[in-house]
């Protein structure tokens, strides 16, 4: 330690910012070592909490993901993003496994579209894509899926809103991925699109059911229901008019109209997603 | 001021009675649940954090109704509620976490929701740990992340289930200190099965067994349910279920006095042992 402090016109200049960058370095350096200069100095607290604030926030704020990114060009704030993101069926695990299951689908279907397997997996497809958005649904909110819904549901912005949002954006998700694999798949054009409706009515269906089940129970209950339902069609009509008893127009028609009640009774029931309503 | 008042409260799950009648009125500072497990003490909090509806009864929180869904949003702005299992998200960081549950109630504004989580963050002493994911955090940080949640919004109740099992005496101390500051101004409530934790913190306490509320009053005189009823003998009485050998090898009993005994002073926890152990006596007749 030496006996040298800095003088009270260097101190001055110092603090009023006035200093070159490297002999503001130097009166640092020499302050890190000096605490009677250092105790000198007169500190505006304000603007360093503010400072400290600004680079703490910047270096510990979540980071913007490319979900997050996509969300915000859509014109969607920043709190709502927030939410969504952090949607349990929404997280990266979840995302890979569907990737890369109907990556799988798909890459088997052309591999096989020569033979007879390719129409089959193809028709496999159709019959499960509409399960993939139930999946992510029963993923989306409440236990087991979420492991924080006791707190969750216990914020002012618990209640049918929030499930509603998360669910929305599970299936959008859901939807998105299916519908890519659909175009993908091998075979005739309305193949990508008519898994829509019947996947429409599983997610009302399994969010009007959950307001009577448990959540899980309600996305097995409705999928386990289409799966036997299309199975049994199956055995009753043999070969591609299969298909168009089960995707046909009218059936489709049906999916829409049986989607609408579906949603009508999400909409009465909605108050029973809030854990804090009487059963 | 009364900041919770319960009355004729009772919750049933099939046929087993969580809470039977349960009447109750807590004030600012901090009130102590004690009671053995199955005793309702989650329960009774679940509905006043309105994670659940009670099947009968009333419940007033700041004369609010959480039965009635603008109240309950209401109420939900003005409480903090640590549960049980909070199952924070392993994959997030202290402060991913904390800005999340923030936006959960309802902070919009980034700007003030990044300083609601600063402010939270250094009440629990975590701020040098903003960077850490949940999952790499110690039993002891994460209860104290659990407590910052629960603390964001600034809210006048907080309700905190069994918030220092398994921590260790220096962590548990931290907490201890952490909550005595904050039931200086608001109200907390919280469940425990430590006894020294109701007579380190709380300025009111409240035993609960098979769904009722057997006591309410403050930790002394929770202490004077036992007083005339505890004894230190050289050996070991007879007759007696509740006795133990203290450290001085002398025999501590609960009840009636051994030969030869000599009266000792008692604490809470001996009152809180002979309160249940009169309530089972109630109970089997």
């Amino acid at each position: 330690m030496n006996d040298w402090h800095i003088d009270a016109g260097l101190l001055g200049e110092y603090e009023r910012g006035e200093l070159d960058p490297s002999r503001a370095m130097a009166v640092e350096a020499h302050m890190q070592a000096c605490p009677p200069c250092r105790s000198s100095i007169r500190v505006d607290f304000t603007w360093l909490t503010g400072n400290w604030s600004v680079v703490y926030d910047h270096v510990h704020a979540p980071k913007a993901g490319p979900g997050h990114r996509l969300l915000r060009r859509l014109g969607l704030p920043e709190h709502r993003i927030r939410l969504l993101t952090a949607t349990p069926a929404l997280r990266w695990s979840w995302l890979a496994a569907t990737v890369t299951v109907l990556g799988l689908a798909v890459a088997a279907a052309w591999l096989l579209r020569s033979g007879a397997g390719g129409a089959v997996l193809a028709t496999s497809f159709l019959i499960l894509a509409p399960v993939l958005p139930v999946v992510a649904v029963s993923g989306a909110y409440g236990p087991p899926a979420d492991p924080m819904h006791e707190i969750t549901g216990t914020t002012p912005s618990a209640g049918p809103a929030l499930v509603l949002w998360r669910a929305i954006s599970v299936i959008g998700v859901a939807m998105t991925m299916a519908a890519t694999a659909g175009v993908l798949l091998p075979g005739p054009g309305w193949f990508a699109v008519a898994w829509l409706l019947p996947a429409l009515l599983l997610c009302t269906g399994t969010l009007a059911l959950a307001t009577a089940l448990a959540l899980p129970v309600a996305a097995a209950t409705l999928g386990g229901l289409w799966l036997a339902g299309v199975l049994a069609a199956s055995r009753l009509v043999h070969g591609e008019p299969f298909l168009s008893v089960v995707f046909g127009p009218t059936a489709q028609l049906g999916y829409l109209a049986a989607a609408v009640a579906a949603a009508a009774v999400l909409i009465l029931r909605r108050r029973r997603f809030d854990l804090g309503a009487s059963r | 001021m009364t900041t919770v008042t319960v009355s004729g409260l009772a919750k049933h799950y099939g046929s087993t009675t969580a809470l039977a009648a349960v009447d109750l009125a807590i004030g600012v500072g901090v009130t102590g649940l004690l009671g053995p497990n199955g005793a309702g003490k989650s329960t009774l909090l679940r509905c006043l954090a309105t994670a659940l509806a009670a099947d009968s009864g009333s419940v007033r929180m700041f004369g609010l109704d959480p039965a009635v869904p603008a109240d309950r949003t209401e109420i939900r702005r003005r409480i903090g509620y640590l549960p049980q299992n909070p199952g924070l998200y392993p994959n997030f960081t202290a402060y991913d976490l904390l800005d999340y549950v923030a936006v959960l109630k309802e902070i919009t504004d980034t700007r003030q929701r990044r300083a609601e989580v600063r402010r939270v963050l250094a009440e629990v002493e975590l701020t040098d740990r903003a960077q850490t994911r949940v999952r790499r955090l110690s039993g002891g940080m994460r209860q104290r992340l659990g407590l910052a949640q629960a603390l964001l919004g600034d809210p006048d109740l907080v309700i905190l289930d069994e918030p220092t099992v398994g921590l260790d005496p220096e962590q548990r101390m931290l907490f201890r200190a952490l909550i005595s500051r904050l039931g200086e101004q608001r109200t907390v409530l919280l469940s425990t099965h430590q006894t020294e934790d109701v007579g380190a913190l709380c300025e009111r306490v409240v035993v609960m067994n098979g769904g009722r509320v057997v006591f309410e009053g403050r930790p002394r005189d929770l202490a004077g349910v036992a007083e005339g009823r505890v004894w230190l003998s050289a050996a070991p009485p007879e007759g007696s279920a509740a006795y133990w050998r203290n450290a001085d090898g002398l025999y501590r009993t609960i009840g009636d006095a051994p030969a030869g005994a000599e009266a000792a002073r008692p604490g809470i926890e001996d009152g809180y042992l002979m309160l249940l152990g009169r309530t089972a006596v109630e109970v089997a007749r």
